[in-house]
Parts: C-alpha cells; sequence; structure tokens
C-alpha cells in the first residue's frame, strides 16, 4: 500500500492486473462466433464443414449442428439444444408482454435480425485457428428489407417477428396535458430531437472463461452483476445456481455495458459443459463495434409551455425509441427517461410517452446515464430556447422553477420522489467557477466583431436517480473478523474500475474503529457470498456502501453480545470503541476482535440492505467557438458541479465525473453510429470510424460539488459517476446553439459533427433579415 | 519460427508462427499479461511497448520483426529491487487510472519519450502529444497528462539526471 | 481478429526482396512500417501468403537530396531549383518532423503534413511510401506527391521503373504498382527558395482520418502568382492535384499580406474552382460531397493564403 494512492494501484500498474484474457487455462479453447453481413434475412444454410477441417480447429456449429453434439459426460446429455438468451426482468427493463414470442436464440437458427448477429461458433486451440475456421464457414441468407428507425418501425410495413407488430413497449408517466394549458401559454417551445446511439466502448471488450469440473462450472467474465449471471446461467443449464461460481477478476470498464447475460456467454457455457472443456471468448475491438450493446436511441418530441415571466406550465416528452432486435433486454429502458421527464423544475403538469420499437439492429441497453441524458438533454435543449424566446438569461429562467430546498420530498408529475436537493446552489456554484459574466461579456464583444469567431455559453442543470428501481434496491454484504486479526468484508458490488477495493475497505475500517490496513475488500465471487446485486445505476456507494455499513454495525452488535456472554454482562455494558470491546465494570481487560474470535470462534455477520432511490443533481457549463465556415466545435471551458450527497472517497469520485464529463462530450461531438442502406453499420475502420474524445479533444474541466446529503441512506451518499454523460451534452449543445445564435434547436441533431454545425449556421444565416 | 527476443533483459528463445503478433507472443507465450490488446488495430495503443527503446503498438508488429531485438514491457518498468518507477508512483497519485487496462501503455510510451528525451516532460505541450497518442474512457486524461508531468519533474530532479 | 498464415521472409537485398515479389502465386505483400498493412491482415482484408518484411534491406532508409534524379522520369517545374529529394522506403513519417531533414520550402511542408498522420507512434513506425503505396483517398502525402510532381521508382526482377504519381494512384488502394513490384525510392523535385508553402487538414478528432486536406505551394513575384501547387487529399476516390484551381491562379494579383481575402479574391476564386471543377468527393459518412466541396474551397482559400504569408516572411535567398 505505501506510495500507493489507492489499493488496486499497485498491481495495475506493475501489470499484474488479472483481466479474464490473462488467466491461463491449460486446454482451453479459443471461441470465435461467425456473424451475419446482414442486418435481416431469412437464414437458409449455415454450413461448418470446412472449418472443421482446419488444423488447430476443434470444433464448429451453427444452432441446429448444436442439437447433435454428443455429451462428454452422461451427466450433461440431457442438454440437448442450445438454450436462448436469457430474458431478465431487473429493474423493470423488460416484460413478459415484450418478450412473449420473440425469443432471442443465442445463435440464430431461422432468421437474422441485426448485422452481426452470430450464426456459428468455432472454437479452436488458439484465436488464431479459430479465425482460420471461422473464414471457411458459409452462410446463405435471403435478404429481407432493414429496419432502421423508429419511423420506419413504427409503419408496422417490415415486421420482425411474423404476427406481431414492431411496437414491444409502451408506457407513460404523469397525466395528459389538455389542450386549453398551450392555448393558454405565453410561449410554447416545440422541437424533436435525436439521441443517437452510441458505443459504450469500455477499453476492454467483452469477456468470458468457463470452466467445467465436477459437475460444476467457473466462470469468469468482466462482469457488474456476477450474482445475476450465475442465476441465469444456471437457469440456462437446468442447475441449482450453487454449482455455478461465477468470479469477476479486474475488468477493463462497463459503463453500465457489462451486465446482461450476451448470447455469446450462454454459447460459452453450454460448450464447455457439453465438450467438458475449459471455453474462452475474448470478444475483439471490431466485433464489439458490429455486436455489442448500444445505449440511447430514442426519437424525441417535446413541448414546453411558459408564461410571460418564463414560469413553467406543462412538459410534454414523446419517446419513439429503437430497441434493436430482440426485447428481451432493455425494452422498457426508455421508460426511465419518461419517469424522469420533469427534471429539476416545479412544472406543475408534465406528461411522457414512451413507444419502444424493434428494429433490426444490436439491442440498445443501459450506457452509462441510462434514460437520464436522454431526459435531461431534452428538457435542458428546450429550456435555453424557451429563455431565448422570452429574453430571459437562460441562468435565470432555471432559477425560477427550480424545486426550492424546502419542498423536498417532492413528488414530481411523473412519479418520481426527489429526495433532496438544492438545485440553485449547484447552479450558482457553477456560474460562479465558469466566469459566467466574463464569458458573457465576451460573447457580446465576439457579436460586435465580424472577424471574431462566435462564442456560445450553454447551461444544463439535471437531477438523475440513483440505487435502482423498486424491487433492484438492495444489496447484500458480509464481514468476518478473523483470528489474524484482519476484516474480511465482501459485498454484492462488482467493480470496474471504480476503487471499490480503496473505498469500501476504508469504510469497513472507520466504521469498525480499526486501521484501514487490517481490512480485505473481496467483491466479484459468488462463491464468498451467497447472494448479491451488483453494480449499476449509481448504486455502489449508497447501496452497497450502506450494507457494508449495516454489517459492521451487525457484528458490533454480534461482538458486544458474545463479549457479554463471555464476561457475564449485561450486553448494555459492554461498551465498542477502536475497534475493540470495553467492559463498563469487573476485572476484565478490554479485548480485540481477534481475540474474541479466538475465544469464541468464527464471527461472521452477512446482511441484507435496502436503500431508497436517491436523486443526485447539479448544473454543467459548457463555453464553445464555432467556425461557422467548416462546423468545427472548439470548446474552450466546461465546469461540471454534481452533487453526489456525501462522497465515501472524493477523488475517486472526482474522476468518475472527469471521465463521466469527456464521455458526455463525445455523446455531443462526436460519437454515432451511421448505417448504410441495408441497415449495416458503417464503422469499417473501428475506432477510426467511431470516434470517442482524444486527449486533444478535452477542454479545460472543472469539477466542483456541492453536497446535500441524501436522507434514504444511512451514509448519505446518493450515486456518482453518470453525472457528465447526463449533465454535459445538453451543456454544450446549448453552446453551440448560443454561439449560431439558433431559434430552431431542431437544427443541431448530436453528434454536433463538423458538417451538422455547418448547415445550422448555413440554414441560419439564410433565414437572417440582413 | 525460431526467433530470439530480449525481454525486459532476459533472452528467450521462441518458435513462432510468422503471423503471430508481438502482442500475442508477449501475452501468451512469454506469459506477460501486462501488454492489453483494446483494439487490435492500432489505434488505442493499450499495447504500447518498447523495441529497441521505441514505442510501438505491438498489435502492429509480428514477433519475427523482433527476432533479435530488445522488448520491453511494463512488467519491466520497476527497478530491479522491485522499486516502482517514478511514473508508476505519480500514475497513482494523480488517480491516472480507474480499471487499468490502458495504463500499461500509457507508462510505456510515456517512459519511451522521458528516457529518449528527458526533456519531455517538460514542456505542457510536449505531454500532451504523449497522451495524445493513446486512448484512455475512464480518466479524461487530465490525470494521465499530470502524471507524467510530476513524473518528469521527479526524474528530472535526480542525481546525475 | 487475427492474420492468415504466411510465409515469411526478411531480404537483405532489393534483388532478393524483388525475387520474393516475383512470384505471382504467393500474393506477396510488402512490409515496412506495417501500420496499415498488418491492420488489414488482422481484419483479414488484406490475406497474404508471404510477406516480404524489407526492414533489413540496406540503404532503403535513406533521405537524400541530389543536384539531379538519378535518372527516371524526370519532371522539373516552373519552381524547381533542379534539385531533388529522394525518399527511400523505409524512411518513416517522423523522419520529415526532424528539422531540417529536408531544406527549404520542401522541407517546411513535409514537417507541416507528417505532422498531420496519425500519432507520434504510428508516425515512428510508418513509412511514407507504405502511405504512397497503400493510396487511402486521405492520405496526405498521396496529395503531396500528386501535387509536386513525385517520382515513384518500382523495382522487379526485371528492372526498374518510373511512375509519375498522376499515373499511379487509380482509385482507393489501387494502384500502379504490380504485385510483383516493390516501391523503392520517391523522388520530389525540390521547391524554389521563396516558395510558401501551407497545409490544412480538416479532420473530426486528433484519431480520425481527414474529412479534406490540402496542400498549397505558391511562388510570387512583386505580388502576383508566379507558381501555385495544390494537392487535395479526400476530395475524390483518389488524390487530386487541383490544376484547374492552379490555373486560375497564375498571374492573379494577390493584393496586401495578411488581408482576409473577400469572396472575389483569387484565393476564394481558387477554391471555388478546386471544389466545384477539381474535387470529386465520393459520399461517407459525417461528409457528404456538398459538404466535402465547400470545406475543400474554404482549405484551399486558407492554405493559399497561408501559403502566401509564409512566401511573404521569406523572400528569394534567405530560405535556409
Amino acid at each position: 500500500m505505501e506510495g500507493w494512492s489507492r489499493r488496486e494501484d499497485e498491481r495495475l500498474l506493475g501489470g499484474r492486473g488479472r483481466y479474464v484474457a490473462d488467466i491461463a487455462v491449460p486446454g482451453c479453447l479459443d471461441a470465435v462466433f461467425v456473424r451475419s453481413p446482414i442486418a435481416h434475412g431469412l437464414l437458409r444454410e449455415v454450413r461448418c464443414d470446412a472449418a472443421r477441417e482446419v488444423a488447430g480447429v476443434s470444433g464448429a456449429w451453427s444452432a441446429a449442428d448444436l442439437s447433435d453434439l454428443p455429451s462428454c459426460a452422461p451427466s450433461t446429455a440431457y442438454l440437448r439444444d442450445l438454450p436462448p438468451v436469457p430474458y431478465t426482468g431487473v429493474a423493470r427493463l423488460s416484460t413478459k408482454d415484450a418478450v412473449a414470442g420473440r425469443e432471442w436464440p443465442s445463435l440464430a437458427r431461422d432468421r437474422v435480425r441485426y448485422a452481426g448477429e452470430a450464426v456459428a461458433v468455432v472454437v479452436g486451440d488458439d484465436r488464431y485457428a479459430a479465425e482460420d475456421g471461422a473464414g471457411l464457414v458459409t452462410c446463405r441468407i435471403d435478404p429481407l428489407p432493414a429496419v432502421v428507425t423508429p419511423a420506419e418501425s413504427a409503419t408496422d410495413e417490415v415486421r420482425l417477428y411474423d404476427g406481431l407488430g414492431n411496437v414491444a413497449f409502451q408506457a407513460a408517466a404523469g397525466r395528459p396535458i389538455e389542450d386549453h394549458v398551450w392555448r393558454r401559454a405565453a410561449v410554447v417551445v416545440e422541437a424533436a430531437y435525436r439521441q443517437q446511439l452510441l458505443m459504450p466502448t469500455p477499453m476492454e471488450c467483452r469477456t468470458i472463461l468457463a470452466v467445467p469440473g465436477d459437475d460444476r462450472l467457473t466462470v469468469w467474465a468482466g462482469h457488474q452483476m456476477p450474482h445475476r449471471l450465475r442465476r441465469e446461467l444456471a437457469a440456462t443449464l437446468g442447475w441449482p445456481a450453487d454449482r455455478i461460481r461465477v468470479v469477476v477478476p479486474d475488468t477493463g470498464g462497463a459503463f453500465g455495458s457489462k451486465s446482461p447475460t450476451f448470447p455469446e456467454f450462454v454459447v460459452v457455457a453450454f460448450l464447455a459443459v457439453k465438450l467438458g472443456r475449459p471455453v474462452r471468448w475474448i470478444e475483439d475491438r471490431m466485433e464489439s463495434l458490429l455486436a455489442a450493446t448500444r445505449g440511447r436511441g430514442q426519437d424525441q418530441r417535446v413541448r414546453l409551455a411558459a408564461d410571460a415571466e418564463g414560469r413553467l406550465l406543462a412538459y410534454e416528452l414523446r419517446i419513439d425509441a429503437d430497441v434493436g432486435a430482440y426485447p428481451h433486454l432493455a425494452v422498457g429502458l426508455p421508460l426511465q427517461t419518461a419517469l424522469m421527464a420533469t427534471g429539476p423544475y416545479l412544472t406543475p403538469e408534465v406528461h411522457a410517452t414512451v413507444r419502444s420499437m424493434l428494429t433490426t439492429t444490436m439491442v440498445t441497453y443501459p450506457y452509462r446515464g441510462a434514460g437520464r441524458p436522454e431526459a435531461t438533454i431534452a428538457l435542458e435543449r428546450t429550456m435555453d430556447t424557451l429563455a431565448h424566446r422570452l429574453g430571459i438569461d437562460p441562468a435565470e429562467l432555471r432559477r425560477r422553477n427550480f424545486i426550492p430546498p424546502d419542498a423536498f420530498p417532492y413528488t414530481t408529475p411523473t412519479g418520481r420522489c426527489y429526495d433532496s436537493g438544492d438545485y440553485a446552489a449547484a447552479l450558482d456554484l457553477a456560474l460562479r467557477t465558469a466566469g459566467y459574466d466574463d464569458w458573457k461579456a465576451e460573447r457580446e464583444r465576439r457579436r460586435a466583431d465580424p472577424g471574431a469567431l462566435p462564442l456560445g455559453i450553454g447551461v444544463s442543470c439535471y437531477v438523475e436517480r440513483s440505487g435502482g428501481e423498486p424491487g433492484a434496491l438492495h444489496e447484500f454484504a458480509a464481514v468476518e473478523a478473523r483470528e489474524d486479526g484482519s476484516i474480511l468484508a465482501t459485498c454484492g458490488a462488482s467493480a470496474t474500475g471504480q476503487s471499490h477495493e480503496t473505498t469500501f475497505a476504508a469504510l469497513v475500517a472507520e466504521s469498525l474503529g480499526v486501521d484501514e490496513r487490517r481490512v480485505l475488500l473481496v467483491e466479484g465471487d459468488t462463491e464468498e457470498l451467497p447472494e448479491g446485486v451488483g453494480s449499476f445505476a449509481s448504486r455502489s456507494a449508497q447501496v452497497a456502501g450502506g450494507a457494508l455499513k449495516q454489517a459492521c454495525d451487525l457484528l458490533v452488535a454480534a461482538a458486544r453480545e458474545r463479549a457479554a456472554g463471555l464476561w457475564e454482562l449485561p450486553v448494555e455494558e459492554v461498551a465498542w470503541s477502536d475497534g475493540a470491546l470495553h467492559p463498563a465494570r469487573g476485572a476484565s481487560a478490554a479485548m480485540g476482535l481477534a481475540e474474541l474470535v479466538k475465544v469464541t470462534g468464527p464471527l461472521r455477520v452477512d446482511g441484507r440492505f435496502e436503500s431508497g432511490m436517491a436523486f443526485p443533481f447539479g448544473a454543467h457549463v459548457a463555453v464553445a467557438e464555432v467556425d461557422p465556415e467548416l462546423g468545427t466545435v472548439n470548446v474552450l471551458r466546461v465546469v461540471a458541479v454534481d452533487d453526489c450527497g456525501v462522497a465515501l472517497n472524493p477523488a475517486a469520485v472526482r474522476g468518475q465525473a472527469l471521465g463521466s464529463a469527456v464521455q458526455g462530450i463525445g455523446q455531443a461531438l462526436y460519437e454515432g453510429i451511421p448505417y448504410d442502406g441495408d441497415g449495416v453499420p458503417m464503422l469499417p475502420w473501428g475506432l477510426l470510424d467511431y470516434l470517442i474524445p482524444t486527449a486533444a479533444e478535452v477542454p479545460p474541466i472543472t469539477i466542483a460539488e456541492t453536497s446535500t446529503p441524501s436522507p434514504v441512506t444511512p451514509l448519505g451518499a446518493k450515486g456518482a459517476g453518470e453525472s457528465g454523460c447526463i449533465g454535459t451534452p445538453a451543456a454544450i449543445v446549448n453552446a453551440v446553439a448560443d454561439a449560431l445564435r439558433l431559434d430552431d434547436p431542431g437544427l443541431l441533431q448530436t453528434p454536433l459533427t463538423p458538417d451538422v454545425v455547418w448547415r445550422a449556421a448555413h440554414t441560419r444565416r439564410q433565414e437572417a433579415p440582413r | 519460427m525460431k526467433i530470439t527476443l530480449t525481454v525486459n533483459g532476459d533472452d528467450v528463445a521462441l518458435d513462432v508462427e510468422p503471423r503471430r503478433i508481438l502482442a500475442d507472443v508477449l501475452r501468451e507465450d512469454c506469459r506477460l499479461t501486462g501488454t492489453h490488446l483494446g483494439c487490435e488495430q492500432g489505434v488505442c495503443g493499450a499495447c504500447t511497448v518498447l523495441v529497441d527503446g521505441e514505442a510501438v503498438r505491438s498489435c502492429l508488429m509480428l514477433a519475427v520483426q523482433c527476432d533479435g531485438r530488445s522488448v520491453r514491457t511494463v512488467e519491466g518498468l520497476s527497478g530491479a529491487d522491485g522499486e516502482p518507477h517514478p511514473l508508476q508512483l505519480a500514475f497513482s497519485a494523480e488517480h491516472a487510472l480507474q480499471c487499468g487496462f490502458c495504463t500499461p501503455g500509457f507508462l510505456m510510451a510515456a517512459v519511451a519519450a522521458l528516457e529518449a528525451d528527458p526533456g519531455a516532460g517538460a514542456g505542457d505541450e510536449r505531454v500532451r502529444a504523449l497522451v495524445e497518442s493513446n486512448l484512455c474512457r475512464c480518466t479524461g486524461y487530465e490525470p494521465i497528462r499530470r502524471a507524467i508531468t510530476r513524473a518528469a519533474a521527479r526524474l528530472a530532479a535526480r542525481p546525475g539526471a | 481478429m487475427k492474420p492468415v498464415p504466411f510465409d515469411y521472409v526478411a531480404p537483405r537485398t532489393v534483388r532478393q526482396a524483388v525475387e520474393a515479389l516475383g512470384d505471382p502465386s504467393r500474393e506477396a505483400r510488402v512490409l515496412a512500417g506495417g501500420q496499415s498493412l498488418i491492420m488489414e491482415m488482422r481484419l483479414r482484408r488484406a490475406t497474404p501468403r508471404l510477406v516480404v518484411d524489407i526492414n533489413r534491406v540496406g540503404g532503403l532508409g535513406r533521405l537524400t537530396v541530389s543536384a539531379q534524379g538519378t535518372g527516371g522520369a524526370q519532371e522539373t517545374g516552373a519552381h524547381g531549383t533542379g534539385g531533388v529529394l529522394e525518399v527511400g522506403a523505409l524512411v518513416r513519417h517522423a523522419a520529415f518532423e526532424r528539422p531540417g531533414a529536408v531544406p527549404g520550402p520542401l522541407g517546411r511542408l513535409f514537417a507541416l503534413a507528417a505532422a498531420e498522420i496519425a500519432h507520434p507512434p504510428i508516425r515512428a513506425r510508418g513509412t511514407m511510401a507504405g502511405s504512397l503505396a497503400w493510396a487511402h483517398p486521405a492520405s496526405e502525402w498521396c496529395a503531396l506527391a500528386v501535387a509536386l510532381d513525385a517520382v515513384l521508382v518500382l523495382d522487379a526482377v526485371d528492372g526498374a521503373r518510373a511512375v509519375a504519381a498522376r499515373d499511379f494512384f487509380l482509385g482507393p488502394h489501387l494502384t500502379a504498382r504490380e504485385a510483383r513490384e516493390l516501391l523503392t525510392l520517391v523522388r520530389f523535385p525540390l521547391l524554389a527558395d521563396g516558395t510558401g508553402v501551407a497545409f490544412a487538414e480538416h479532420r473530426r478528432t486528433c484519431f480520425s482520418f481527414a474529412q479534406v486536406a490540402v496542400a498549397a505551394a505558391v511562388t510570387l513575384r512583386d505580388g502576383v502568382v508566379e507558381d501555385a501547387r495544390i494537392g487535395l487529399a479526400n476530395c475524390a476516390d483518389r488524390p487530386v492535384r487541383a490544376r484547374l484551381a492552379e490555373r486560375s491562379l497564375i498571374g492573379a494579383e494577390i493584393g496586401p499580406p495578411g488581408a482576409r481575402p473577400a469572396a472575389g479574391h483569387p484565393f476564394a476564386r481558387a477554391g471555388a474552382v478546386a471544389a466545384e471543377r477539381d474535387a470529386g468527393p465520393v459520399p461517407e459518412p459525417y461528409a457528404d460531397p456538398d459538404y466535402r466541396r465547400h470545406v475543400a474551397a474554404v482549405l484551399v482559400r486558407r492554405a493559399l493564403r497561408e501559403a502566401a504569408a509564409d512566401a511573404e516572411r521569406r523572400p528569394e535567398g534567405v530560405d535556409r
């Protein structure tokens, strides 16, 4: 630990991290998937014979071939067909209705529904051999028309599932708004936005290694929810969960994208069990860009009404989401946008509707922000337009409408109960930090100088939700005192870069009053903890942190009871301080936990903790200049003020905030997936086409914070880490719109690539009176 | 093909297919898994190693191209006594890593630049150019830039530097 | 993303290299810097059965200036000096970033262009000749080669031939080089002292290919354009020399230095001509032909203005 800020650092900086691809298992086979080059079509034939002849290839199968695969052990003979991708209902992401009749085969059987869908699997001694084999697999597909956009899907002219419509899910939040509200308003802003599809792009792609043995299966995977993966794989194989152990070693980022049981995972687990051999799949970047889950994907229409003083009267958000080809995973995710449509304002009437449409693309799934960026961007872009129409400063317009600090808990028209907040404080700090008035003066100076590049200032205020949804607001944790004086703490969270080993060990040490070096934190191993939920929805500090704190309290209580028995004192007379038990009277000396365990036997407590939903918030400001001739956007400054309540590890929170803000910049300016006319993603040069920000694109960013504790968790912690993706994009788009003095927000659709900005600037010039 | 690489100072005799990529040979044959593959197309730089002192994308080199040459990986960064390299300590101090997957590439790119030209860390612009060569999805880059600047100052202040 | 199996040879001489390339049944590919070849092999778009690694061939790393070229289709433009730069097949992009690596205006122009190519680790490995042979339409070197009348020397078992850059590029990743030929040398006529140069590139991020890039070299006499060279990258399916735009400039008065060119200024006019008549952009995501023509017009205008300013700063005879 000496010299290192985080417990993770010594191994990760020394090249001794252990990611799934680093684990050497003798005799392990590498799996490679053969993927459909066609977005939509009838799969007539898959031929794997030639692949099987390749040196180093030990098998190649289509879905149909796998039905004939003999089992190496009689105990797995009952497994016949390759199971489909398990459906999950976690956090209302999906529903039984949506899934009914729309099974997602782990390998396509008679129809392909997205480019990149796996039609065969080849396993070999290494990835080289397996790719050689995969190159010889042929398939015949009779193409059907592709359906890429929600608008195309909505017509049902091309149906993805025979006999079923393309709308897989519908929902609403809030009550419909009557016409007179719009008629009587002083101003009504209407706009349409496209929230483009994004690739989460963790630097490590998806990984799984499945090792069978003794009628059990050990699975290593880069994953956010090891217990869910165990549960779903067990169900898939028809096994009790305790025959599967899932271990999450070091994981190279996830950003929300690594919590499902992917089709490839089902195939790998199935093959490992049937073949009786270790099998791994280490996804490469090109297949990730083709076939990993996407984030966002919404077409939105909004109406926002205000009176002449800028008080909001009503807000309506209509979402047509493109959720991809199979509704198993996140077909209900756009509901998160609808539920958060109210934002941080006192708008009396808010109505948000969702239609989730099937399209012939890889499925959408949570990506950092997961529904909240879409809500914030729609509202905050519209707020800026409203401010310009009313001639009110955009910051002032927001101030006039914030839910005030004394109004919490506040139930929104869209059904959320916000726990706590001081939205104006965050905005004021952001404006002050950015030097708002100075930038306004600079903007005016440039407007008067025809030779100067136009400059704009964008503001974006957000409130988001952390912890999860009802039914997934709990977490499990255990704390064990050991004879050697060490404390073993474990919880159901699963870190993919968020410093849990450091943060949670410190939390446990502080809760128990022991030296941090005595605490060992273990995560991501289903063998260590019978149940767990995982890391998603910015929940780890808030929920797993709460669970660890509770487990520590329970451990202290149990220790006091034992000591009371030992000392024959009533428990009230056994005090706990500085990691030791102290008798209030009598001759006994104070006793440490290690000694207690030596005398009384093993001491471990397991707990389940239930959190409330928390609502982090913040205000982001961006300043950008635009070269209207080329359409290039040069972001000069970003200030991100986030409030996540009590930060358990401020350095880790700031690191998350900065990285998240840069992802928000990527979303605003660079990232997107273009599809060709046949519905195939056009990313032929991989990361030279899907452009995540490099250091050259990162402007000076200042991270600052306010701290409004959450009353719904014992630590006062709200979630952190997604704020940049939620708050930053609208600030940047608003800055560009301000620089170009655009009144029609629809002219700027993200990503704001130079051609988009140039066209918007060009349109404005043509419309300008002079 | 039979080749010999000098990896982190040790001569290693290997028999490899010509098509095997240097990164794979380091990871699989030499079991040096600190070199990571993030894109396998030379873009992200997670696989950066030093070949004869020069930072290269090990995903865009064949192992046979390195026959008789010296390769240095992140595992060879710390001192003989296990003393961490100033860059490693600076990355930790500045929180310049989160998931750690891209980190070895940044470290090796930085060490090549600082060893070739100890002044490389001094000017902001040169550190910026260095950081602009690789991708990181977690940190937002600024902590990496600070870490390299910090390590460069530390190295420049060393006696005999 | 692993290459198909292949045989590998690392010849020591050009003779050995071209002999290895000579067997048509082996679909041989030349490995120099490998920064695009190995990427394409990993994508299995390139599937050679033989890789000829020329990195151990002696003499190919030379970057030399001679009074006259050593034969081949020499072409000396109006602003040539008779001096010729010879770039060997193993000269890396980074070589051109070193101050003084190439003398005079050509050196300044190459340094500007090299700095736009990918990023330092790629530039340390990748070669100019490799870029020319790969012939990506957005390549900076390809645009320079056509604009500056480069000559490419192709060696084969039965002798060498020289091909003018204007005849070399046939389409995206398609050139006049036959598979059995090795691009050993590229010759550029030096630019005369006093030539002003500029390179302007427009791309989406630091890592992406150019949406449009423009190389410009102008010679002025008393405020009048005497000669102009304009190269366009990613404005067609191959690099373009904007000859019509160049022609529109000859004899034009450019007015006082530093002024922002108005719509009718010769530089703006040249930009419009280059965009409308010389360029033939093909559609690509985020940059349809209309947008790319527009960008080409802007960048040509800006590059010419910078090149003129560069010329004004360096009157003839003091350019060293």
